[in-house]
């Protein structure tokens, strides 16, 4: 069952269209990530689905009913936002209790639901501190506990640990998926981080301009990129743009075969699926550099005409600067016209 | 580390400390001559009197006894009293729904709200009196109109403890509105979002979360205008009463045409000290925004 449902919305600022005609459903209990570089309209739908923003055009509903003209103080909605957005002048208890005060609940149940929450995102006993004196991820707990104490029916988080160190970040979003998990709340998280969106999302919705590039399960957005965009946004990904001729890919001497129609063509191909072999004679590219990770090393390939190519290999010691390889990708896809023409697996 | 070294920092932080207390040094002496000074002399010149015979000086609280005991002296810081207390209330009942409006209103209809808020700035008080008595004076602008449509005159605040009041608020406009509007700059977009989002309507937002982030700013803003409304001259001076009349013209009278600097003096102190309440309350404020 669906419990919101985004139709054809756009919002637009002058001439700029932030949001275009963008359709998306979310079931009870889904996590979708939307997923975009920075513009992409991703915090402009969030904030459509708040009540933050009137959309210009199309509807927005929650439970089957029209929310589009609705205020957000009348939205069964919570929002954790990037700033944290905590009252410095209420501690703890307190930001978590307005909410339910201005609700008129009994005292006694605001006490027991405010503690409940702050043992839920692990800030027991936090309640009489002053927000200022707790850390950035602490601050982001309360946040997050202050939406949550409103029982909301969906949970949007506006790219909420935007602020926080790595460490932290990792730790708090998988906090933040078994909160989802246990809660069963709806939750639409907004991020730019690709690795936040395939760690925490059941789908992820990669936005440009405005618009749905590919709206699918992570697993499927890495492995299927439905366009060369989403192809280089998620992940490390080697896009040569080329032309096939009879059968085969050509882009500087670089060849593979492919069985599609003569024309232009983007190639896709993962570091970890191209493999580099030492070649007998001049090769189809050059080392150009190798950094080892421990577990892995990263080659830097150098194309003729000066095209750079990333492969991933279990072996740092095999190569180094200037050796003359051939490239043998082992899974790709390629694309024309914005669309995926071909996949090799 | 050598110990000439060790020295060497020592009297590096030596001399970089009598720098800065010279750089503070003139500023001090400044303050201590002309504000500390004063008054200190003010204070021994009213509590040290002549004695009767004209040789030498000593303790003597009569002119304070004489202030607090006339009734005339009392009903002039009454009205004083009065007049700041009204004019502090209409400033923040004013200013703050501009404030609130120039922070959130985008546009350009905002730029000339601001522009005309701040406008009586640039207007000096001598004017802005005679503008008030030709607009609402006896047979001013307000009264030609109502009399040019058949309405009767209205009772004209000039020359009654109303007066000042309006003149000394359209006055003080400008400071506050820009006052309050630093402290709102501080209310950012997304803590407001986030008390709409838990459910609070508009009056819920700015009772609850819009206040309590201003209300040093507001103090602020109502120290500064107490201080500049109870030592006011020029406009009580020209629209406001003969009698009772307000702390600063009845100063410049005692002094001036009664000839008397003693009493003159004692009525400053006693302005001085109902101003240093509010002097302690506006340092209290700028203390607790510097604790970290």
């Amino acid at each position: 069952m669906s419990v919101l449902e985004i139709r054809d919305v756009t919002k637009a600022f002058g001439a700029t269209k932030a949001v275009d005609s963008f359709s998306l459903t979310v079931g009870d209990g889904e996590l979708v990530c939307l997923l975009g570089p920075s513009g992409s309209g991703k915090s402009t739908l969030l904030r459509m689905i708040g009540g933050f923003e009137t959309p210009t055009s199309g509807h927005v509903a929650i439970d089957g009913e029209d929310v589009t003209r609705v205020t957000p103080e009348k939205r069964p909605t919570g929002m954790v936002f990037q700033s944290h957005a905590l009252w410095t002048h209420m501690n703890v208890f307190k930001n978590l209790a307005f909410g339910l005060k201005l609700r008129r609940l009994p005292e006694a149940e605001i006490k027991r639901r405010v503690e409940a929450v702050l043992e839920l995102v692990g800030l027991g006993g936090f309640g009489h501190r002053a927000t200022t004196q707790l850390s950035g991820g602490q601050q982001q707990r309360v946040a997050l506990a202050r939406s949550l104490v409103l029982e909301p029916k969906i949970l949007l988080l506006d790219e909420p640990f935007a602020s926080l160190d790595q460490h932290l970040r990792e730790r708090l979003r998988e906090e933040v998926r078994d909160i989802q998990q246990r809660l069963k709340i709806t939750t639409l998280f907004v991020t730019h981080g690709q690795d936040e969106a395939l760690a925490l999302a059941d789908r992820i919705v990669v936005m440009r301009d405005g618009r749905t590039e590919q709206a699918a399960r992570p697993d499927v957005v890495y492995r299927e990129p439905a366009t060369p965009f989403v192809a280089g946004f998620i992940g490390t990904m080697n896009l040569v743009d080329g032309a096939v001729a009879n059968g085969t890919f050509t882009h500087s001497g670089f060849t593979v075969p492919l069985p599609v129609g003569d024309g232009a063509a983007t190639l896709a191909v993962r570091p970890e699926a191209l493999e580099i072999v030492s070649a007998n004679g001049g090769g189809m590219a050059k080392i150009h550099r190798v950094t080892d990770y421990g577990t892995h090393a990263i080659v830097d390939i150098e194309l003729p005409d000066g095209t750079r190519l990333k492969s991933m290999t279990s072996e740092a010691r095999d190569w180094s600067h200037g050796q003359p390889i051939d490239l043998k990708p082992r899974a790709f896809a390629a694309y024309r016209d914005n669309a995926a023409i071909h996949r090799s697996n | 580390m050598s110990l000439s070294a060790t020295s060497d920092i020592v009297g590096t932080k030596t001399r970089r400390g009598l720098t800065g207390l010279l750089l503070v040094a003139i500023p001090v002496f400044l303050v201590v001559w002309m504000i500390i000074w004063p008054i200190i002399s003010a204070i021994g010149r009213t509590i040290w009197l002549p004695n009767d015979g004209g040789t030498g000086r000593s303790f003597s609280l009569e002119t304070y006894k004489f202030f607090f005991t006339d009734q005339y002296s009392l009903n002039n810081l009454s009205v004083t009293l009065w007049t700041t207390g009204i004019c502090a209330l209409l400033l923040v009942l004013i200013c703050l729904p501009i404030a609130l409006y120039l922070r959130f209103a985008k546009g350009r209809l905002a730029a000339y709200v601001q522009g005309l808020a701040i406008f009586p700035m640039f207007v000096p008080s001598i004017i802005l009196s005679y503008a008030i008595i030709r607009v609402l004076g006896p047979n001013g602008t307000v009264d030609l109109l109502l009399n040019s449509v058949g309405l009767p005159h209205i009772r004209s605040p000039y020359l009654t403890p109303w007066g000042p009041v309006i003149g000394l608020v359209w006055d003080n406009i400008p400071l506050t509105v820009l006052i309050l509007l630093s402290g709102l700059g501080n209310v950012s977009n997304q803590s407001i979002e986030a008390a709409r989002d838990v459910g609070a309507g508009r009056l819920a937002v700015l009772w609850h979360i819009i206040l309590p982030r201003i209300s040093n700013s507001i103090l602020v803003a109502v120290s500064f205008t107490v201080l500049g409304i109870f030592s006011a001259f020029t406009l009580p001076y020209v629209l406001g009463p003969a009698a009772p009349e307000m702390m600063g013209p009845f100063m410049q009278r005692t002094f001036r045409d009664l000839n008397d600097p003693t009493n003159a003096i004692t009525q400053a102190v006693i302005a001085f000290c109902f101003c240093i309440v509010f002097g302690l309350f506006y340092v209290r404020s700028v203390a607790k925004n510097r604790n970290p």
